[in-house]
């Protein structure tokens, strides 16, 4: 219980500690703001960790993914409120089936992206860490400058559905609207993740896979297969990140997706590779402090992540939630 | 006093030495380095020495990656430290003196050495894979440093400073980045092929063997890690006498990096004279390219199509990148290397 009470003791100390500097009702507005992004990089690392868990593969396509997904959703936003209106509606159904639309084609676009990934590039260099490192970034390369080409090179601006833009004002607390809806979806697929690794047959496998993938198959389990659909998954997440974030910034860039895999490598190293709750943790932790001193002291925002991980490496080595793999 | 054995077979192999072609191509190359400055075109004297410059420093990186077997994305960040140490002490410390480049090149390399030993520890000393993604966290740190703290860097704009004495000539400047880039190489040489250099060898080939044998891995893959780091920090100060101008695009930006892992992996990762290959190859084809873009739109006015896919010549470069890991995965050297093995096994 020990092992588990620390970090959360840290967790809750760090979340109190910026009362000292700020006043509450910024401080709440700053940690809806915090919780949100730590959810988005949350979609991002846990994929990542994953992937890396059972399949033992550092997949620096991972942010490619990202801005894919982000921007498959631009071209659905664009198109759905161009024909239909459904944006500029001030209809929440309609803009929440907007999102939904929005949601469904980006995951089926990242999940075939990601079982191409797997099939082709990733595939033929299991067990061999560099060369999976070098063609997973030469994969990022080329489906960042393929987004360059469709879409062309420079930021473009997300068009954010009426009903998520501005903010509610609760007891003189500013609360905007589609950072809530970002911790929402980042909560479900939390529970969605935690219950199919939890209560399922095929996240019993996974989790087995994550500890001795050698005896998954000596159990007669086609391990290979578990991999595509864990690497698919992982990038219906890092896709739906994208979106979410590209909502949540309103804007889309194509190198976006490779800012945010710095965000979630430091996260999964935080957390420890191969936790899915390590990561949220972990994202959480990052999203709010990066909040909290962006605020304090803008120029310092980053630094404080690097900072976080240093220590955590330090302290922890194998991360808050990491086994001994 | 007759000769040991062990002194008649070294007497043997330094006879035999300069029978087989590898030492003459050194030779020769040296003297192209050496008389490129009598080409007229400043673009090919440019071209040469940004050659010399990037084939050194991907050997750097070499040492990392293809004799320690450490992935790190913090090269180009070595290299822009001693970029800016150079350009930050000459350029911002008044008057350009000889004193103020020295002391550019020795803080910056101690700084490169405490970060890259730092970093070591941190990530090293847990799991190599760490390695990768925390160089990839401390390079874009760095950048963007250099780009936020602009009233020191200059931010985007960089710095140009003026260098002092006979460096102001770029005839006698290019002599002396060739110098340094000659002798860096050679004891990168000296360094690989060094007892040391076995060991690092030894743990890439097998961490958990080399370990049992009693070697401190991450001690020996920190001590490659802060080599490789300063060898490179130099190289950036070199560079940044050369070209007169730092900012963080050229010499600290991601894409100086994916250039680097490109020159290792078309030159052949573990050969340490890939680089040469892989830097001649990659310059020189960004050299041309602009001008074959200006070719081919004008081969197909008014196609927006053509001149989106051309204007994206990297996109090429992350194909080729992906092809050679997966067919020609010793790159040119090492295939060249296997290749004259196989034709020696087959004569014996």
């Amino acid at each position: 219980m020990t092992r588990r009470a620390l970090p959360l003791a840290i967790a809750v100390g760090l979340l109190l500690l910026p009362l000292a500097f700020i006043e509450p009702r910024v401080y709440l507005t700053l940690t809806i703001a915090g919780l949100a992004m730590g959810m988005l990089i949350f979609l991002v690392a846990s994929g990542l960790t994953l992937i890396f868990g059972l399949m033992d593969v550092l997949n620096f396509a991972h942010g490619a993914l990202f801005s894919w997904g982000a921007y498959v959703g631009f071209s659905v936003f664009l198109t759905l409120n161009r024909q239909l209106g459904w944006a500029d509606s001030p209809s929440v159904g309609l803009n929440a089936l907007l999102l939904l639309a929005a949601i469904a084609a980006t995951m089926l676009v990242a999940v075939a992206l990601g079982v191409l990934l797997e099939r082709i590039i990733v595939r033929p260099v299991y067990g061999q860490h560099m060369f999976q490192i070098l063609i997973t970034l030469g994969a990022t390369i080329v489906m960042e400058e393929l987004i360059r080409i469709g879409w062309g090179p420079n930021d473009q601006v997300m068009p954010v559905p009426f009903s998520f833009q501005g903010s509610w004002d609760v007891a003189d607390v500013i609360v905007l609207r589609f950072p809530i809806v970002a911790i929402v979806v980042g909560a479900l697929v939390y529970a969605a993740i935690a219950f199919v690794l939890a209560r399922t047959r095929v996240g019993l496998i996974v989790r087995a896979g994550v500890e001795s993938g050698e005896m998954i198959q000596a159990l007669g389990h086609n391990i290979y297969r578990y991999f595509t659909g864990v690497f698919a998954a992982g990038a219906a997440l890092a896709g739906l990140g994208g979106l979410m974030w590209a909502i949540f910034s309103q804007s889309v860039r194509p190198g976006m997706g490779g800012e945010q895999l710095i965000f979630a490598f430091i996260v999964v190293i935080i957390g420890g590779l191969g936790s899915v709750t390590g990561s949220l943790l972990g994202a959480l932790l990052v999203g709010l402090s990066y909040n909290y001193v962006a605020f304090l002291l803008p120029k310092a925002a980053i630094g404080v992540n690097m900072a976080i991980m240093v220590l955590i490496l330090l302290l922890r080595p194998s991360g808050l939630f990491g086994g001994g793999k | 006093m007759k000769p040991t054995p062990v002194q008649e077979a070294r007497g043997a192999e330094a006879a035999r030495r300069w029978r087989r072609p590898a030492p003459w191509v050194r030779v020769a190359l040296l003297a192209a380095f050496a008389a490129a400055p009598l080409v007229p075109s400043f673009q090919v004297v440019d071209l040469a020495l940004k050659i010399a410059i990037f084939a050194a420093l991907v050997a750097s990186y070499d040492v990392l990656i293809g004799y320690t077997g450490i992935v790190s994305f913090g090269h180009a960040m070595f290299f822009g430290f001693g970029a800016y140490g150079v350009a930050l002490a000459v350029g911002r410390l008044g008057a350009p003196t000889y004193g103020h480049l020295a002391l550019g090149f020795t803080a910056a390399v101690c700084v490169s050495g405490v970060v890259a030993i730092a970093v070591g520890a941190f990530s090293l000393r847990v799991k190599a894979i760490f390695f990768a993604m925390i160089t990839l966290a401390f390079a874009e740190f760095a950048l963007i440093l250099a780009v936020q703290a602009s009233a020191f860097t200059g931010g985007e704009d960089g710095i140009s400073p003026k260098f002092p004495g006979v460096l102001g000539s770029r005839t006698v400047t290019y002599y002396v980045v060739l110098a340094v880039a000659v002798a860096l190489f050679f004891l990168m040489s000296r360094f690989v092929h060094s007892p040391l250099g076995r060991v690092l060898q030894a743990i890439r080939d097998n961490e958990l063997r080399a370990e049992a044998l009693g070697f401190r891995t991450f001690v020996f893959q920190s001590v490659a890690s802060a080599f490789g780091s300063v060898v490179a920090t130099i190289l950036g100060g070199c560079y940044a006498m050369w070209v007169g101008y730092v900012n963080p695009e050229s010499t600290l930006g991601i894409h100086i990096m994916l250039d680097i892992l490109l020159m290792v992996i078309i030159g052949g990762i573990g050969t340490l004279y890939g680089g040469l290959i892989g830097a001649a190859f990659l310059l020189t084809a960004q050299t041309i390219l602009p001008g074959l873009r200006a070719a081919g739109a004008s081969l197909f006015p008014g196609s927006e199509w053509v001149q989106r896919l051309t204007e994206r010549w990297p996109l090429y470069f992350g194909v080729l990148f992906i092809l050679v890991v997966f067919f020609f995965p010793r790159g040119v050297i090492g295939t060249v290397r296997e290749r004259a093995a196989r034709r020696r096994g087959a004569r014996a």
